[in-house]
């Protein structure tokens, strides 16, 4: 039996409004609901629905394919990763999250503009609160205004589209843009992408992600870096990737701002000291290199980097957030040797930071091979080239973290366990499991990639007609 | 006319959060801006003489004499969600206040 997609949006709501009455066992409806999501992902029905008992274009509607099944799916089951690393902060903000993980569900799903902006509301006012954990009030106030500007940008550009289309309908509006003139729809999409850019955390628009994941833990680093950030990415993908498709020459200025986020973002990321700087700069560049695949229109290696980022990103922000719990510092030279006494940890961080990086046998090697192919594929040259600059600047900043976190001496010498900075159990044993399985996913899906990326893709693939699949087992084909 | 007038009012607001680094001042700022999308979202589904969007008997006959309704609904979930914010940034405010006993940014300083 499928099930209405509405639920994955009710089940949570309605918990979480359940949960401010009965806030003793708050902590039980948020386990509840976000494991009866991550279950029922698999069993909603895939097409348009529609709510409130409208016909179609007048009903907003929730809209299940292969594209938002992935993007729920990553959303929800990360959620419960992340809750499995830090069950005890994350049930302190159970009502926050149970209302979170229904904005981010709604925001994925909803196929109305309006709808989409209600739902990222809820998601960012949810996202403020988290930040709060923080202890720094004056971080989650700069985040909040810079998201209040935002969402006033995206309105004003709804609405200005709204009077120019007519519509609210996500697929009535993607068929009516190509028929408008590009200089009367040029400033709406602008407003738009400014708006959206704030959660995506591309560039003009990300100035609040250093103060707000700066000075995250192992709860509110994996939660706003991981599972915020990849909805905010699905949702940039499905306006500007099937929606919102502009001319050439103007999705060429959206790309460049995204390439400008991906290489400034890479450099910051050198330049820090701090792991999670490091992570959370690392984060911002690979938000710009989904958007740049997203408004070129690569749909397959965008969803790629994005989970490959959401799982490693995931590991190394708990793994980050529990060091600075335990050290006191998440200065890597102040943190030097402190995986030698967290071996599994630390293992499971070094295969995140490689994957992200793309080294063969890992899944992120079969992201960026995709990446990569499907430019050189197009005949664009500059883009792979500025890819590849940003990655050897990424390999140079984890490298460098990972050896200072596993050998204590200097170079040169043998390293000596009393060099190391002090022996300390950074995760408990479950929390442990929820980074060792992430770890063991990334290397299985990078030994199998065919079946992850058919799995990602779904039964009938993202990737539309000429889309490029780089597939393992042709390209030995080919070498034959 | 109206239009150009909450435009205005948009840019009022922003002009607010950027040139203050006082907390409450930038609240007030970003409801300022609030305000002007919402008047915006009306103005840009008013037909002038237009009848209110309800059936009934004396009601015109084309229905291009109407009010945009949907114009209304949006800005009616907007204000909530406006109001929702202030709340939230005012809490935020309280808790700058609380910790460093001024509602001024720059005197906080620190910033890393």
């Amino acid at each position: 039996m499928m099930l209405n997609p509405v639920l994955l949006i009710a089940i949570p709501l309605g918990l979480a409004f359940i949960s401010v009455i009965f806030s003793k066992v708050k902590a039980w409806f948020l386990v509840v609901g976000t494991i009866a999501c991550s279950v029922l992902v698999f069993f909603v029905e895939s097409g348009e629905t529609a709510i409130g008992g409208f016909r179609l274009p007048f009903a907003i509607s929730l809209v299940v394919d292969d594209y938002t099944m992935i993007a729920v799916a990553t959303v929800n089951i990360l959620l419960l990763a992340v809750l499995a690393v830090s069950y005890k902060k994350a049930s302190a903000y159970s009502t926050v999250l149970l209302a979170g993980l229904a904005g981010l569900n709604g925001m994925v799903m909803t196929g109305d503009l309006f709808n989409l902006f209600v739902f990222m509301e809820i998601t960012a006012i949810s996202a403020y609160i988290i930040s709060s954990e923080g202890k720094k009030p004056e971080k989650s106030f700069n985040y909040l205004v810079i998201g209040s500007i935002g969402s006033v940008l995206y309105l004003l550009g709804l609405i200005l589209l709204y009077g120019i289309a007519g519509t609210l309908n996500m697929a009535e509006m993607s068929e009516m843009i190509p028929g408008l003139t590009a200089t009367a729809v040029i400033l709406p999409v602008f407003l738009i992408f400014l708006g959206i850019s704030v959660e995506a955390k591309l560039l003009p628009m990300s100035g609040w992600v250093r103060g707000v994941l700066g000075n995250s833990n192992s709860f509110t680093g994996p939660i706003l870096a991981t599972v915020y950030s990849s909805a905010a990415l699905f949702v940039f993908g499905r306006l500007f990737s099937q929606i919102l498709v502009m001319e050439k020459a103007i999705s060429t200025v959206i790309v460049i701002i995204a390439l400008i986020t991906f290489i400034s973002g890479q450099a910051a990321a050198f330049r820090s000291r701090s792991i999670r700087k490091v992570l959370l700069f690392s984060s911002i560049a690979q938000a710009g290199l989904a958007a740049a695949l997203f408004v070129t229109g690569f749909v397959f290696p965008a969803v790629l980097v994005i989970v490959n980022n959401a799982i490693g990103k995931f590991v190394m922000f708990a793994t980050a957030g529990r060091l600075d719990e335990e050290y006191g510092t998440d200065d890597y030279i102040g943190l030097r040797g402190a995986f030698c006494s967290n071996i599994v940890a630390g293992s499971a961080f070094t295969i995140s930071a490689l994957s992200i990086t793309g080294i063969p046998l890992l899944f992120g090697f079969y992201a960026k091979l995709n990446v990569l192919a499907a430019y050189l594929n197009q005949g664009t040259y500059f883009v792979p080239a500025v890819i590849l600059a940003g990655t050897v600047i990424e390999a140079a900043y984890f490298i460098r973290i990972i050896i200072r976190l596993w050998a204590p001496g200097r170079e040169g010498e043998q390293a000596d366990a009393s060099e190391s900075v002090g022996a300390r159990k950074i995760f408990s044993f479950t929390e442990g499991m929820a980074v060792v399985i992430a770890a063991l996913l990334i290397i299985l899906s990078g030994i199998l990639p065919d079946s992850a990326g058919k799995l990602i893709g779904g039964e009938k693939g993202l990737l539309g007609d000429e889309g490029p699949v780089i597939s393992m087992t042709s390209m030995k084909g080919d070498s034959e | 006319m109206i239009k150009f007038t909450s435009l205005l009012l948009i840019a009022i607001g922003l002009y607010g959060i950027l040139s203050t680094r006082n907390v409450i001042r930038i609240l007030v700022g970003i409801n300022i801006m609030e305000i002007g999308i919402n008047i915006f979202i009306v103005a840009m589904g008013y037909v002038s003489d237009g009848a209110a969007p309800i059936l009934s008997v004396d009601s015109p006959g084309s229905l291009l004499k109407y009010v945009d309704p949907v114009a209304q609904a949006l800005v009616l979930t907007s204000i909530v969600i406006g109001l929702g914010i202030t709340a939230l940034g005012l809490v935020f405010a309280r808790r700058i206040h609380s910790k460093y006993g001024t509602y001024d940014l720059d005197s906080i300083g620190g910033d890393s």
